[in-house]
């Protein structure tokens, strides 16, 4: 995409005034910022993106793509309709979230990091996701699937694929 | 099971509360703050929580109290920096869940401490850190400060006070070391997360090189019960210097894992049994982690102390985040320092270079012992990799990943030997 044809609409940019009214300098409302450009692009900084940002919020773009880099959470290639995270991290790695992980990316037929072919499924190894008592943990897009067991993740994932046909 | 002291998770533990502002009030909460706001000048509500002897919940125990005083203490005037105090919300040390059940089931309680912070420091704007990954307690909390908003607990000249104060909840973006203050503050500017050599500290040089004060949840938690109560009230709770009670979060191989709620300096041994109901199974203890991934590991035979930050501290470990995890007799500590040394690799920030490498490094060593590749001098480059970390780091993050993964060889040098090669 070419520089500088990528914005948000107006409706946003209010929301976007709102957000840096509540700081004293606007480049400290790049975190949320960031997290409004994925929310309006299916979840992830497509290009160009990075550059409007900075422009907003009166940096540079070298300092906007380190940011990007440094966070987990901001994607810069699309991610699935469903996006799945699992925690293998203590104490979830050893009470089922291992086996979580390996199923899924047997089910799925991809490995963490990756999106299926047809665009439906990515898959994502995350660290504590402060559940840690409901373990083994599935998160798919917002939702906590908790204490999940190998038979719910493969009628999940049925019926998930079942909807799209 | 034993009885939970009831401080924190009172309202909580009530059937059916339902954690709006509403449900809080008819609880007695926004009390404590009143009667800041119209009784007390805010040096007595620093003085007050000095005398609980209230220590940050967070991970460190430092006296919170002291941490006020630290602030500058007059208004500031036109000309000169305002001052901020941020909560911390990041909860992310691998086991840790007890700021989630305060913040989705009473934001209130915690809410109110923060106002109460921000009036004795005269901030008139506090941030709420709140990881990015947990979209919940971001609407949760976000709706409870909308909630104040509309019955003009916040904003411009509160109860007629004059006094201002705002409250802006900042979503972080999936990154442990955000946890860490200074990085938390570099974050909150818009920054990369990367922590601050201190001095100096936050209440001189904080967000955007103004004073600060970063408070865990739990910690704030607590103030509303101090002012109203008294801070001898709170000191009945706990011991002598760790006083009040405290919510512990129990994971892994037990029966009933959750948050409990507890006096501070109740006994290890009795938290796994008679709150958490043991280990699962009937199978026997072979390990617990007392204090998050950062705190070095105990034997089944050790845990025979109080558990509070001085009982730990000199038992070799720490009780940080008050997360206890669980092993049973079948847990292979290899895998436990695996997922150990991953998480604290994947989490290192980078800047300083024995922990971004040592945590590299470690990590390769400690895989070898899972495809039974190890031996007797890769046992003990292990722990001296793990030392060459502790106290060469910008941040007490170098510390935490090189005691645990020596405690982890220390402790359990049999596991290690078991993947030696044949």
């Amino acid at each position: 995409m070419r520089l500088g044809t990528v914005r948000f609409s107006e409706a946003v940019l209010k929301e976007v005034e709102a957000l840096f009214a509540r700081y004293p300098v606007k480049v400290n409302a790049l975190l949320p910022l960031l997290h409004m450009a994925q929310r309006e692009n299916g979840g992830w900084l497509q290009p160009g993106w990075d550059s409007y940002i900075a422009e907003l919020c009166g940096t540079t773009l070298n300092h906007v793509r380190g940011v990007i880099t440094f966070y987990n959470m901001y994607r810069t290639s699309a991610p699935g309709k469903y996006h799945i995270m699992v925690c293998t991290c203590l104490p979830c790695g050893l009470c089922g979230g291992a086996e979580v992980m390996e199923h899924l990316e047997k089910r799925l037929g991809i490995h963490a990091g990756e999106t299926t072919g047809d665009g439906m499924f990515s898959l994502e190894e995350v660290q504590c996701l402060a559940a840690c008592d409901q373990a083994p943990l599935m998160v798919v897009n917002e939702d906590m699937q908790k204490r999940i067991t190998l038979e719910q993740i493969d009628r999940w994932v049925e019926d998930t694929r079942a909807k799209k046909a | 099971m034993a009885e939970e002291k009831l401080l924190l998770l009172k309202n909580i533990r009530q059937q059916g509360y339902g954690g709006d502002y509403a449900s809080y009030k008819k609880t007695g909460g926004g009390a404590a703050f009143k009667k800041a706001l119209t009784g007390m000048t805010p040096a007595e509500v620093i003085e007050t929580v000095k005398e609980s002897g209230l220590r940050g919940r967070g991970g460190a125990g430092f006296p919170c109290g002291v941490k006020w005083s630290f602030m500058p203490k007059d208004l500031p005037g036109p000309d000169q920096k305002p001052h901020y105090l941020v909560c911390n919300a990041d909860e992310a040390e691998p086991g840790t869940l007890k700021d989630h059940v305060l913040m989705l089931g009473d934001p209130h309680m915690f809410i109110e401490g923060m106002m109460i912070g921000c009036y004795a420091m005269r901030s008139t704007h506090g941030y709420i850190y709140i990881r990015g990954e947990s979209p919940h307690a971001i609407r949760r909390v976000q709706a409870a400060i909308d909630e104040l908003y509309k019955a003009k607990l916040l904003g411009k000249n509160i109860l007629g006070s004059g006094v201002q104060l705002d409250l802006t909840v900042h979503p972080g973006a999936g990154a442990y070391i955000c946890g860490e203050e200074t990085a938390m503050l570099d974050s909150l500017e818009g920054k990369r997360g990367l922590p601050r050599s201190k001095p100096p500290f936050p209440a001189q040089s904080g967000f955007n090189a103004c004073p600060t004060t970063v408070n865990n949840v739990e910690t704030l938690a607590n103030i509303p019960f101090i002012l109203t109560e008294g801070p001898k009230a709170f000191a009945a709770f706990g011991s002598e210097n760790n006083t009040g009670t405290q919510a512990v979060s129990i994971s892994g191989h037990v029966e009933k894992p959750g948050v409990y709620e507890m006096d501070m300096g109740h006994n290890l041994k009795s938290i796994l049994e008679d709150f958490a109901g043991g280990v699962r199974g009937g199978k026997k203890l072979k390990a617990l982690i007392p204090g998050g991934a950062s705190a070095p590991v105990m034997r089944a035979d050790e845990i025979d102390v109080p558990y509070d930050f001085d009982s730990l501290m000199k038992a070799g470990t720490m009780r940080g985040s008050a997360a206890i995890m669980v092993f049973d007799e079948d847990t292979d500590m290899v895998e436990v320092a695996n997922r150990t040394i991953r998480f604290f690799n994947h989490e290192s920030c980078g800047q300083c270079t024995p922990c971004r490498e040592g945590t590299f490094w470690i990590k390769n060593m400690i895989r070898q012992f899972g495809d039974d590749a190890g031996d007797e001098a890769l046992l003990s480059l292990v722990h001296r990799a793990a030392g060459n970390i502790i106290g060469t780091t910008i941040c007490a993050f170098g510390d935490a990943v090189g005691g645990a993964l020596q405690g982890f060889v220390q402790k359990f040098p049999e596991d290690f030997r078991n993947h030696f090669q044949s």
